[in-house]
């Protein structure tokens, strides 16, 4: 292939990726229902909007332990012993954006799908 | 291996862990592991194209080890080999279809190919699939940041290609 194929190609998955990544971001539901997990375990789902005042929770891995705070309807990594902090760089979760991960610390904070939220309904009601 | 390969390939090394140690004292663009350069990677394409496979499998595994034993943090040395071990893979098998003219498209593809080995490793270590959320933009860094380091080992080549074909 020559260099102008290549381009092409390339060219095409980057569309494709933005415009794939556009829509998880654009199209996620407005939930306000956050999911802790850590190795992968479900550890807390809270929903955002019945925390008043000011919340931390404190989970604790083979770097140390991640302090996580909830306030205003917002929740953030407010410190982390994990090397990179990468974690608390993040910021405030958004409902639009990436999850929170702090891969030493195995931790994921992250939004739950509104198809799960639908079910619980469902589940619930019947 | 004659000793001219084995010094370049050790001088290599040593650019490659400088170019390491500084892009990771810069900030990240984006909170997200994996969305980074990998200037790194243009001493390891050099020493594929100039040296062989061999040389370029050295550079890498040294790079790689010494790096994680520089930043102190052996939980990146699993996500980084599994990563360049599955490029190095990737460039050596296609090598032949990529004459140094299009090596910066072997070098897009490696850096996707990378970018993919390392999620499959944080999504099998955390046990989390929903890191795989991350995918479209792990192919995007990988496309940009494969197509700049290739180019620049493409460009160093073309130019030092009269040096080393005389010497290696
Ligand atoms: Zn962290």
């Amino acid at each position: 292939m020559k260099n102008r194929g290549w381009i092409i190609v390339f060219a095409s998955a980057l569309i494709i990726c933005a415009v794939w990544w556009l829509c998880i971001t654009a199209f996620s539901s407005p939930a306000k229902t956050v999911g802790i997990y850590q190795n992968g375990e479900l550890i807390e789902k809270i929903d955002l909007t019945t925390v008043t005042g000011e919340r931390e929770i404190e989970l604790s891995g083979e770097y140390g332990r991640n302090i996580v705070y909830i306030s205003n309807g917002s929740i953030k990594m407010k410190s982390a012993d994990c090397p990179d902090k990468i974690c608390v760089k993040h910021g405030e979760l958004e409902s639009s954006g990436s999850p929170i991960v702090c891969l030493p610390n195995k931790v994921i904070i992250k939004f739950e799908d509104a198809s799960e939220k639908i079910d619980a309904k469902a589940g619930a009601a019947g | 291996m004659n000793t001219k390969k084995v010094i370049l390939s050790a001088v290599l090394t040593a650019f490659a862990l400088v170019a390491f140690v500084i892009e990771s004292a810069m900030p990240p663009v984006v909170p997200i592991y994996g969305v980074k350069i990998g200037l790194a990677n243009v001493f390891t394409l050099f020493a594929l194209y100039a040296l062989g496979k061999r040389s370029a499998t050295a550079v890498l595994l040294i790079r790689v080890s010494l790096a994680a034993v520089f930043a102190g943090q052996a939980v990146s040395l699993f996500y980084s080999l599994t990563g360049g071990v599955l490029s190095l893979l990737l460039m050596i098998s296609l090598k032949r279809f990529f004459p140094v003219k299009r090596l910066w498209a072997l070098s897009v593809l490696s850096a996707v190919m990378h970018n993919i080995g390392q999620l499959t490793a944080a999504v099998i270590l955390t046990s989390t699939p929903q890191i795989l959320f991350y995918f479209p933009i792990l192919v995007v860094s990988g496309i940009i940041a494969g197509a700049v380091t290739g180019l620049c080992a493409q460009l160093v080549l073309l130019r030092l290609k009269h040096i080393y074909d005389k010497n290696f």
